[in-house]
């Protein structure tokens, strides 16, 4: 556990907790030895000899506060480890996961990504502030004072420490019985959230078949089995539960009756035995708590683990030597790339020159939107290469090319604050004079205007208080105002108001404007506008020309337009 | 653990017998939590009852082997010979103890845990029903993230209520009250002497917990969602903080979020460490037997009090401390508990869709709106006095600015909401007495977004109409065209979308569509703004709709001029409102509104597709 964390937490922040887990093992050390005063004290005042108990309470006195001054600092630093642990875990995943290629980023990895943040750091961060110190009490306390044992009855000391493996081995063999168990009921749990999702989202289809509620089998039965798989959980825990108690128990046992065959035998005095018995009462409490203890740190454990696996995801790997890209051609060469066991492209190969429009045809799943996202590095291609002004996108460092391309995609991503801070994502240093011409280039300046608090308009968590097209218009707006050089396009897919469609499109026809286009087109009239048309068909390039040679032709691309044509009289 | 078996299974029985009515069960706004859980709870009562019993004398077990030592303790020290079967008789009797107890602990915990499980599975099912039954207009306000985190998050969160609060506090009273009895019988003196750490403790606790503490604890809290929402807006957005450079606002706000809730976090406990610390000390084992062993030595020294006394304190006097130092925490687990239980509550209380006390049988398919007004919880109205009539076999089409309003009347006649206002009649009834089964065999939609559930492909055509048998959804995918991209996946039709196979944004239209097809209801809802993937596509769409509407009373939501000119009705909405309404002839004469839009449209795109007609 503690490897892991610090493994997690990197160089950085390894020291404090290093030295959190050394004070509190110290803490616990000296409290378990100062209970061996308590011996000739009790056996003092047993013997009713008031007089020499007194140095012995004195000594005890100091050792006590000797124990809270370590208390204190070890509280103290374990609660400083718990807040730095938060911030360090937290920039880690952030910068993290600021490197991970953009096709990492799935929208169920948002959820996960939210939880990591939130419950899985707070999980963590309990550790050295709450958790690791009743831990290391619970098992250096009892491991010390079966150390004084020693120095008082051997026999009754080698009894005690009988509980040592014993103890260890229960819990090591509960964690491996439960974890199972545990991931096993994680597994159903995740599955029940996806089907309440699913249930919550389908909720108009499922009501027209009269599906609600339990009659939706597929919920049902993933409830069902969350239960199943909680309760063998819960019950997977009870034997090393008993397991445990059984030990402690046991071992108590046989100090107390070795303790009094010891002392009825006159080996042992009886306020020896009986100081004795004390301390090992003492024992048996925190001995017991391990069984949750150890259940809380496992869910801790669980969490950690799951940071890890973010962390451990691989970066897109940096340029060793960037190279700055001479031009603004897009260059494919013989690119493949696969998406699990699927070939979404095919050795394809394609080379626009800088200034030229492209637009990219072809029907649902042919690897239209995977060309563009590779041009944008979202992914990497597996075979071939993507060259950006003669350089393979890979030698650019990430910066670099970002700072060349600018995307306008179908679902738009509008930061919580105004309309202006959101366009101004475009290029932060732009004067308001450039934010205004970007928006009114965009046709966004008429929404502006319609809006109650005009550019100060509060957009909300996503966007959501903007309609879908006045959304567009922002990241047209965002687009025009970055004024990179190659422009990539998804046309938005959903058709928008008439009055909504033709201000997008004429923000859109600014934007292509004299720059680098690559474009996905949904429209018959980008289309045909386009220098360059490229059919893509099962990953390839079936045909690509321009519109009237393609439909002069005769081929694919001619089908396909007298088909859409067609349907559309 | 068997009967505690039988016993949730007859809870259960009891359960059903209730009629699982949710609206009777969960209570109104006005019941609080605390009574939803005991209702909910209601049927346990006999399981909770032995989980109270059982540990109650689990604890006082637990307190055998200690009493033992003591007793040892009297025998040993005992003038005269020892009488040795006394002395064993107090070590058989104190491992006695430690067995009943641990025996009794495990049954006790268990059972709470089976109630847990049991609770956690009925709420869960209960929350469900109600999600099926609440108008689809309350979704609109909630994402699924967010109803997911009280299905599954909430009642997660009520684990420790019921699973081992029960528990812990049934042993946190019981183990200081016996042992406070036990102490003041053999010597009250010295007994208030141990209470002095207990006193102290709670004195330091309620300082720990003063208002102020748990305002600041809010604000933890607060700053802990900062994160969590700073951090879905850095996830969702990042493709937007990489295109536009590194120093990309989401990543530093949440940087600052993160930053935030770590300053925050080490001021709140600097300004309690010295505080917590001190309680942690005045309730530590070392300090109370000090204290003890101090006072007695005092007692012994003044001969006040024979030495075989003094053998209960150091042993039970830590067991008056202990609930106090554990306090804290399983506070702060039932105060987490609570508030989750409030959210159950407040989704459980949620007015669902009321269903006809007297149903109504529609007569024919004629569709009316009369004098229609809707309006979110907000208040803002979206619909305002809409009358419209849709005659059977005719199509209409609403077009109108984003935000007039089309979306939210179409919605309306398969009932996804009721009207504020007004009424919607189908065949002379109104939608609120037809009950839905009967109102789904007339009204069928095809939306923008498709809803695809992860199972077979079959499935989710039939979603609709569960009864319907695999020819006749093999059938309906034919006439939508899909059936051979369907032959073509790895199982054909018991393909899980989502597992086996991914569908395109076309797929699944097509699909949304031969799940209208099956359900073959006489009214049709159509939202055209579908993701017309590509001209191929759209054209296979297009023509798997033909293929749909044909002959069925349409409300389409228009965004193609095809299906404007040539809807027997078009309707025009402008905020709330219908502004114009006739033919596509009629309203060009007109030349108001539709004229004004239709000729804007014209400008773009339109006139290539005039050319090629």
């Amino acid at each position: 556990m503690i490897r892991l964390l610090l493994r997690v937490l990197g160089e950085r922040h390894s020291g404090p907790l290093r030295r959190t887990v050394a004070l509190m093992s110290v803490c616990a050390v000296v409290e378990g030895l100062s209970y061996a005063l308590l011996i000739p004290l009790l056996r003092a005042l047993l013997d009713d000899d008031a007089r020499a108990a007194w140095p012995w309470l004195a000594a005890f006195a100091v050792a006590v506060l000797v124990v809270s001054v370590l208390g204190y600092f070890s509280d103290k630093s374990g609660f400083r480890t718990g807040g730095e642990l938060s911030r360090g875990l937290h920039h880690r995943l952030g910068d993290h996961l600021a490197r991970l290629p953009l096709g990492w980023f799935t929208p169920g990895r948002i959820g996960d990504v939210s939880g990591l943040t939130s419950r899985s750091v707070m999980e963590v961060m309990s550790v050295p502030a709450h958790r690791l110190r009743p831990l290391i009490n619970a098992t250096l306390i009892p491991l010390s004072v079966v150390v004084v044992l020693f120095f008082f009855d051997w026999r009754l000391a080698v009894a005690g420490l009988v509980a040592a493996p014993l103890i260890a081995g229960v819990q090591r063999w509960t964690s491996k019985a439960t974890a199972r168990q545990d991931a096993e009921r994680a597994r159903s749990s995740d599955e029940a959230a996806g089907r309440v999702v699913e249930f919550v989202r389908a909720q108009p289809v499922l009501r027209a078949g009269g599906r609600t509620g339990e009659r939706f089998g597929l919920l049902d039965d993933a409830l069902h089995e969350q239960w199943r798989s909680g309760r063998r959980a819960a019950l997977s825990g009870v034997p090393g539960m008993l397991g445990l108690t059984f030990s402690v128990q046991a071992v108590f046992t046989a100090v107390l009756a070795l303790g009094v065959y010891l002392t009825l035998d006159g080996d042992l005095g009886a306020p020896e035995l009986l100081a004795i018995m004390v301390l090992a009462a003492r024992c048996v409490e925190p001995l017991l708590s391990l069984a949750d203890l150890g259940g809380i740190m496992r869910v801790s454990r669980g969490e950690l683990e799951r940071i890890d696996a973010v962390l451990t995801e691989p970066p897109l790997p940096r340029a060793e030597r960037p190279a700055v890209p001479a031009h603004d051609g897009v260059r494919l060469e013989s690119v493949g790339f696969r998406r699990g066991d699927r070939q979404v492209l095919d050795g394809l190969s394609l080379n626009v020159e800088p200034g030229r429009r492209v637009a990219v045809v072809g029907s649902s799943g042919a690897g239209k939107s995977t060309l563009i996202q590779l041009v944008a590095r979202f992914h990497d291609v597996d075979s071939g290469v993507v060259r950006l002004g003669g350089v393979d996108v890979r030698d650019i460092d990430s910066e670099e090319l970002m700072s060349r391309l600018s995307m306008v995609f179908q679902d738009v991503y509008l930061f919580e604050g105004t309309i202006e801070d959101n366009v101004r994502v475009g290029r932060p240093d732009a004067t308001f004079e450039e934010v205004r011409a970007a928006a009114a280039a965009a046709s966004l300046d008429e929404v502006v205007d319609r809006l109650p608090d005009g550019w100060a308009t509060q957009v909300g968590e996503g966007g959501a208080a903007l309609s879908g097209g006045e959304r567009q218009r922002v990241s047209i707006a965002r687009a025009l105002l970055k004024d990179a050089p190659v422009l990539l396009l998804d046309e938005a897919t959903s058709a928008l108001d008439p009055e909504s469609e033709a201000a997008v499109q004429a923000g859109l026809d600014r934007l292509m404007a004299d720059r680098t286009t690559i474009m996905v087109a949904h429209r018959l009239s980008t289309v045909e506008s386009a220098d360059l048309i490229v059919f893509l068909e099962d990953g390839r390039i079936a045909e690509q020309g321009t519109h009237e040679e393609l439909v002069r032709r005769g081929g694919r691309y001619a089908d396909f337009w007298r088909i859409a044509a067609h349907a559309v009289a | 653990m068997a009967t505690a078996e039988g016993l949730h299974s007859r809870a259960e029985g009891r359960e059903v017998a209730d009629g699982g009515g949710p609206e009777s069960d969960a209570g109104g706004p006005a019941a609080t939590s605390r009574q939803v859980l005991l209702r909910l709870l209601r049927p346990y009562r006999t399981s909770l009852v032995a989980v109270f019993a059982l540990q109650i004398v689990s604890s006082l077990a637990g307190l055998a082997p200690l009493i033992a030592v003591v007793e040892l303790g009297r025998v040993l020290l005992a003038p005269g010979p020892v009488d040795h079967g006394a002395a064993w008789l107090a070590v058989w009797l104190g491992v006695g103890g430690l067995l009943l107890r641990v025996v009794l602990a495990a049954a006790s915990g268990g059972i709470a845990h089976l109630v847990d499980g049991r609770l956690q599975l009925s709420l869960r099912r209960l929350l469900a029903q109600r999600l099926g039954k609440v108008p689809l207009g309350w979704y609109s306000h909630r994402s699924s993230g967010e109803i997911n985190g009280v299905v599954q998050g909430d009642v997660d969160q009520l684990h420790h209520l019921i699973a081992h609060a029960p528990v812990e506090a049934t042993s946190a009273v019981v183990v200081p009250l016996a042992s406070l009895g036990y102490l003041a019988w053999v010597d009250w003196r010295l007994t208030l002497v141990a209470l002095v750490p207990v006193l102290l403790g709670l004195a330091l606790q309620r300082l720990l917990q003063s208002e102020d503490r748990q305002r600041e604890g809010r604000r933890m809290g607060e700053a802990m969602g900062r994160i969590g929402a700073a951090s879905v807006e850095f996830v969702e957005g990042i493709s937007v903080v990489k295109t536009f450079g590194g120093g990309g606002q989401a990543h530093q706000r949440y940087r600052k979020a993160a930053d935030a809730f770590a300053d925050f976090f080490l001021t709140y406990v600097a300004g309690a460490a010295g505080l917590a610390s001190l309680a942690a000390l005045v309730l530590s084992p070392p300090f109370v037997l000090l204290l003890v062993l101090g006072g007695g030595t005092a007692l012994i020294a003044a001969d006040a009090m024979p030495p075989a006394d003094l053998l209960p304190f150091p042993l039970l006097a830590v067991a008056l401390t202990a609930p106090i130092a554990a306090l804290g925490h399983g506070l702060d687990n039932v105060h987490a508990a609570e508030r989750s239980a409030e959210r159950i509550r407040d989704m459980l209380s949620v007015p669902p869709l009321s269903e006809p006390v007297t149903p109504a049988e529609p007569h024919g398919d004629r569709v009316e709106f009369r004098g229609v007004g809707f309006a979110y919880d907000s208040g803002r109205p979206v619909l305002r006095g809409i009358d419209l009539v849709l005659e059977p076999g005719t199509v209409t089409a609403l077009v109108g600015p984003s935000g007039a309003g089309k979306s939210t009347l179409a919605q309306l006649v398969p009932r996804f909401s009721d009207p504020t206002s007004g009424s919607v009649l189908l065949g002379g009834a109104d939608l609120r007495d037809i009950p839905s089964e009967r109102l789904y065999r007339h009204v069928s939609f095809v939306l923008q977004d498709v809803r695809l559930l992860r199972a077979g492909i079959a499935e989710n055509i039939a979603l609709a109409v569960p009864e319907a048998d695999r020819a006749a959804v093999e059938r309906v995918a034919r006439v939508a065209g899909i059936h051979e991209r369907v032959q073509a996946m790895p199982r054909g039709y018991d393909s899980v979308i989502g597992e086996d196979v991914g569908l395109s944004g076309g797929e699944a239209q097509r699909l949304s569509i031969a799940r209208a097809l099956l359900v073959d209801a006489p009214v049709l809802v159509l939202d055209e703004a579908m993701s017309f993937a590509d001209a191929k596509t759209e054209a296979e769409i297009r023509a798997a709709l033909a293929n749909l509407v044909r002959g069925r009373t349409q409300l389409v939501i228009a965004h193609r001029l095809e299906t404007v000119a040539q809807a027997d009705r078009i309707v025009v909405m402008e905020e709330g409102r219908i502004v114009e309404s006739g033919t596509y002839h009629e309203l060009l004469a007109l030349d108001g509104k539709f004229a004004a839009m239709w000729r804007a449209r014209r400008a773009h795109g339109g006139q290539k597709r005039e050319i090629h007609r």
